[in-house]
């Protein structure tokens, strides 16, 4: 039987309510799936707001009351925003986990995805938003203190934003110090005879100024950086993604068929949902899916919610600006072995848009066909797990 | 053969990455004129992993050192 986890950090719109409550309603019972799959859906920080929001909170209701469906929120968040009794009392479906509440939330996390991951060593964190600007790299820690706890190896991939976890003497007078909390756990796990497998991306790392080129030798170095964390290639980041071992990240999930990724390498799907230029993340989801399908992992790329900006009209770079054109990358790399490109046709009608002639080899997909790419029904131990970001 | 890219002189494309590289060689040669060739500085991973393999694909390939880690790369159509 197929089962998938997701865990959700940021804010849940209703727009992704909507798509995603379809594609849950899919994957049980409407034809994709000759037996449900069973979901696990994990909500902390922003995301919990959509469980009391009006425009929301009937698409949870819907979704928590499936029986193969398990939503769990985490108790200590909602506490902190306000919204215990709200959600004890409008939300009857879905699970609260804390302390006082049946276990932690992130315990209870780990101890799913290790159910799952039957035999994994270890379990990652895709980190891609920076300290205290977001309050994601405080979850990071809480994952992989619970990933440690339970006896596996914790691992971090720090890319975009996130690579500023990487820098030295961080004092903050209000907030836990994520760079002490990084190497402690470091430290920790290697007491305990875990290694921990932190990383940065050292395309992101030389970006912001961590890894710098020494002129005598030609080759970067780190600079002004805490121990515990290596600048690595991308490419060496995205190997451990062949790995049999969960990762997760502030969005996004993970389906298993059976127990395991199998003998399989996991495949993957971004999912593109900022527009293309204003942010890092539709640069930073296409990037990392291209390096993905070329290191050998069969990729998706999903434009979704404002990443079907990305696709329409006809970009042109200015002279002046530096700047990858979105639509280029995408052009160039179809042929890419392994690599697909999709669009939402429910997030093009929604704006009224359509995507440019010049890009026709993107397929369109429905919700139903969204719900065949994130769950992927097929034989227990022969179809390969599949990995979802939300970039 | 004549450098099209750019007029004065070769971009650094040091800092990008394997993959990122190919992206922009990929963009850059899908609108080179025939006859022509793009010039870039490179490092050795870039010139062993990225610029190299394009010699499979009927461009013309060359390379010169100009400093430690600092390779002057054209790629001809």
């Amino acid at each position: 039987m197929a089962s998938s986890t997701f865990l959700f950090c940021d804010s849940i719109y209703d727009e992704r309510m909507r798509w995603f409550r379809d594609i849950i309603l899919a994957s049980n019972g409407t034809g994709t799936s000759a037996e449900p799959v069973d979901i696990r859906i994990f909500l902390t920080g922003d995301a919990l707001f959509s469980l009391v929001d009006a425009r929301t909170r009937p698409a949870w209701n819907a979704v928590s009351a499936i029986p193969s469906v398990q939503v769990i929120a985490d108790a200590d968040e909602l506490q902190l925003q306000g919204l215990y009794d709200p959600v004890v009392s409008g939300c009857s479906h879905v699970l609260i986990s804390g302390a006082d509440h049946g276990g932690l939330f992130w315990e209870r996390l780990v101890a799913a995805l290790k159910d799952e991951w039957t035999g994994t060593k270890s379990a990652a964190f895709l980190l891609c938003n920076s300290p205290y600007m977001s309050r994601v790299p405080v979850y990071m820690l809480r994952f992989l203190s619970g990933v440690r706890s339970a006896g596996l190896s914790p691992e971090l991939y720090t890319y975009l934003d996130g690579v500023h976890t990487l820098h030295d003497g961080q004092r903050p007078s209000e907030f836990e110090n994520i760079g002490r909390g990084v190497a402690a756990l470091a430290d920790s796990a290697a007491l305990a005879g875990r290694d921990a497998w932190f990383a940065a991306c050292s395309r992101c790392a030389t970006a912001r100024g961590y890894y710098q080129m020494n002129p005598g030798t030609g080759f970067c170095e780190p600079a002004s950086c805490i121990q515990g964390i290596t600048i690595r290639p991308l490419k060496e980041i995205l190997a451990r993604f062949s790995g049999d071992h969960p990762i997760i990240s502030h969005g996004g999930g993970m389906t298993v068929h059976g127990k395991g990724a199998g003998a399989r390498i996991p495949h993957l799907a971004v999912f593109i949902t900022y527009p293309p230029y204003c942010t890092e993340w539709a640069f930073g989801g296409l990037s990392l899916a291209i390096a993905a399908a070329m290191g050998g992992i069969r990729t998706t790329v999903v434009f979704i919610e404002d990443g079907v900006y990305a696709l329409h009209g006809t970009h042109q770079v200015p002279g002046n600006d530096k700047i990858f054109n979105i639509q280029e990358m995408i052009a160039v790399t179809t042929d890419v072995e392994g690599l697909s490109y999709a669009v939402h046709v429910p997030s093009l009608a929604e704006r009224g848009i359509g995507i440019s002639g010049d890009l026709s080899l993107v397929r369109e997909v429905t919700n139903d066909e969204l719900a065949r790419i994130m769950f992927r029904p097929g034989l227990e131990g022969t179809t390969p797990a599949m990995r979802i970001i939300f970039f | 053969m004549s450098d099209v890219m750019d007029k004065h002189e070769p971009r650094d494309f040091t800092e990008l990455t394997c993959t990122n590289l190919m992206i922009k060689l990929k963009i850059l040669l899908s609108k080179l004129p025939t006859g022509n060739q793009v010039a870039f500085f490179a490092t050795r991973e870039q010139v062993d992993n990225t610029c190299a393999p394009f010699s499979g694909q009927g461009y013309q390939v060359s390379w010169k050192q100009e400093a430690e880690n600092r390779y002057l790369v054209r790629i001809g159509k």
